[in-house]
């Protein structure tokens, strides 16, 4: 090894409990990054929905507990298929056709009587992080895992 | 020199990492002057705190609601929906669905109301709408330069609202951006835009320049009669002499809603709401207490709420480039022509929402801070608006 090298390799020595400091600091604000990312988006798989008119529940379905009735969302409103349920909520102003897939675990508004139908429009619910609103109807569908005590109004 | 060489590959795959990770994760931020009584239910979402906000008693006893139902109805007016519903002792009706087979007194009180409510929306649009032939704003918008027009006190009280409005924001709230915004393919001519229809720098300069005169409308008021006289001032645009022109409808529908809480007060109700599409709304009282709103993420086609507060006995308004917008070559225009520009915005704010106060005032304010830009809008937020609660989110 000519004397050249071996300056080279004590100069790089000096650097090596640095470059371990580094390495550390970047493993760990990647760590912290990804935890931030990740652990603010529920990415649970949906587990079912509540439907609200008015601000109230009326009814509820879980793809493992079934189904929660009320009065104004009775048995009687529920169609059942092989794939899933069709429930029927009539509201003051006209109807909301819910199309509940279980097998897929979406759920959607397919029809609706109100102007725009934009919750016709609406994605399916697939997984904790949508909701579907109707806005002329005052009915909201949101996912079982959402807070009970959650807002009555959108804007 | 080898400190670099080892940790600059490193570091360019842990960068694509986090971004890739991170790409569908976007953060905005938050600001609002409310110093508590706001839940953000969203995590891409970073508060930011401004000063200067002094509460106010806003709830009062509860009545009692013993046996109260709601019930509502949809109009549509002023192309978006509005809709009223109010909470009451429905009595024999509260499982009637359908109107005509009310029978109780206050059943047909609740039809008269929705009625009056209807009559309300259908007269002020017959004033403000710019579509409406005889209109008073169509009226005034075919007039010569200098004409004077005779309006409806209802047209005369919301242009008085929009003058004042311009003056407190410097210009910010501008109702004569009319053709900015047809330019753009808004207003009540809506037409789906390609690149080659955006209009030329030059052509927006001259609209934005007729607009500028907007302090020169002169309105007078000669006993019952109310009249708007319109600018001298002219521009010459593809060949045509351009007078002045206005659109209200970044106010009419806040007004729209001061006007629908008369009805609520003069027809005793206590319990209910009226939200007018998404732009205002009035909030009496929920049974359960207050309303809980929640305000739609405008960067989430699923409508999500990202901020939950409560509003009781209060008026609203919210404006936001996820109403009415489309993106070409990855640029997004929406409705809200920024006055200092003549163009869409493109100040970074997404979303304004202005709670308390007249929905008029709100509804013109909301437009006003989403031109402004984030440094501009905290400071007069700071300064004019501490009697008010203000929510603005910024991408």
């Amino acid at each position: 090894m000519s004397l050249k090298k071996v300056e080279q390799v004590k100069a790089d020595k000096g650097f090596k409990i640095w470059d371990l400091i580094i390495y550390g600091v970047i493993a760990v604000t990647v760590a912290v990054l990804f935890i931030v990312i990740f652990a603010t988006k529920d990415e649970s798989p949906l587990t079912g929905v509540r439907v609200f008119v008015e601000g109230q529940a009326v009814f509820e379905y879980g793809f493992d507990g079934g189904a929660v009735y009320s009065d104004t969302v009775t048995a009687e409103n529920v169609k059942e298929d092989d794939n899933g349920l069709t429930v029927t909520v009539n509201v003051a102003d006209g109807v909301n056709v819910i199309y509940i897939n279980k097998s897929a675990k979406t759920v959607k508004v397919t029809e609706a009587d109100c102007n725009g139908k934009q919750c016709v429009y609406f994605p399916a619910i697939d997984d904790n992080n949508k909701i579907i609103y109707c806005n002329p109807h005052r009915l909201r569908i949101e996912p079982l895992s959402r807070d009970y005590d959650d807002p009555n109004l959108i804007m | 020199m080898n400190l670099l060489k080892k940790t600059v590959p490193f570091l360019a795959v842990v960068c694509a990492a986090v971004c890739a990770a991170g790409c569908n994760n976007k953060t905005y931020g938050l600001y609002t002057n409310m110093q508590d009584g706001f839940k953000v239910v969203d995590g891409s979402f970073k508060t930011e705190l401004i000063e200067g906000y002094t509460p106010t008693e806003r709830g009062g006893e509860a009545p009692d609601s013993t046996g109260y139902t709601t019930k509502g109805i949809t109009y549509f007016s002023m192309y978006t929906d509005a809709t009223v519903a109010v909470s009451d002792d429905f009595k024999e009706d509260t499982d009637k669905e359908k109107f005509a087979d009310f029978t109780t007194e206050e059943g047909k009180k609740f039809i008269s109301f929705t009625q009056a409510v209807k009559q309300q929306l259908d007269y002020i649009d017959k004033s403000l709408s710019t579509s409406v032939v005889n209109s008073d704003v169509s009226r005034f918008n075919a007039a010569a330069a200098g004409e004077k027009v005779q309006i409806s006190k209802t047209a005369y009280e919301v242009i008085s609202e929009a003058k004042r409005i311009y003056e407190v924001t410097e210009g910010y709230y501008n109702p004569a951006l009319y053709y900015n915004v047809l330019a753009y393919g808004f207003g009540d001519k809506h037409r789906v835009m390609t690149k080659e229809d955006l209009p030329s720098d030059e052509l927006v300069a001259k609209y934005t320049d007729l607009s500028s005169h907007f302090g020169e409308l002169q309105l007078i008021r000669d006993g019952e009669t109310h009249y708007a006289v319109k600018p001298e001032y002219t521009v010459e645009a593809a060949g045509e002499t351009l007078t002045m022109h206005i659109d209200l409808s970044g106010i009419g529908k806040g007004y729209a809603v001061d006007k629908v809480e008369k009805l609520f007060n003069d027809y005793g109700y206590e319990f209910g709401y009226f939200s007018f599409g998404s732009s205002s709304m009035l909030v009496k009282r929920h049974l359960g207490g207050a309303y809980k709103l929640g305000l739609s993420n405008p960067r989430s086609s699923s409508r999500k709420p990202y901020v939950e507060t409560e509003i009781l006995n209060e008026k609203l308004s919210t404006s936001g480039d996820n109403e009415q917008f489309y993106t070409i070559e990855g640029v997004r225009y929406c409705h809200v022509i920024d006055p200092t520009t003549g163009k869409p915005v493109q100040t970074g704010i997404m979303s304004v929402t202005v709670i308390g106060g007249s929905a008029a005032e709100d509804d013109a304010l909301t437009t006003a801070i989403m031109a402004m830009g984030k440094e501009k809008a905290i400071s007069f937020v700071k300064e004019k608006l501490n009697d008010r609660r203000v929510i603005f989110t910024v991408e």
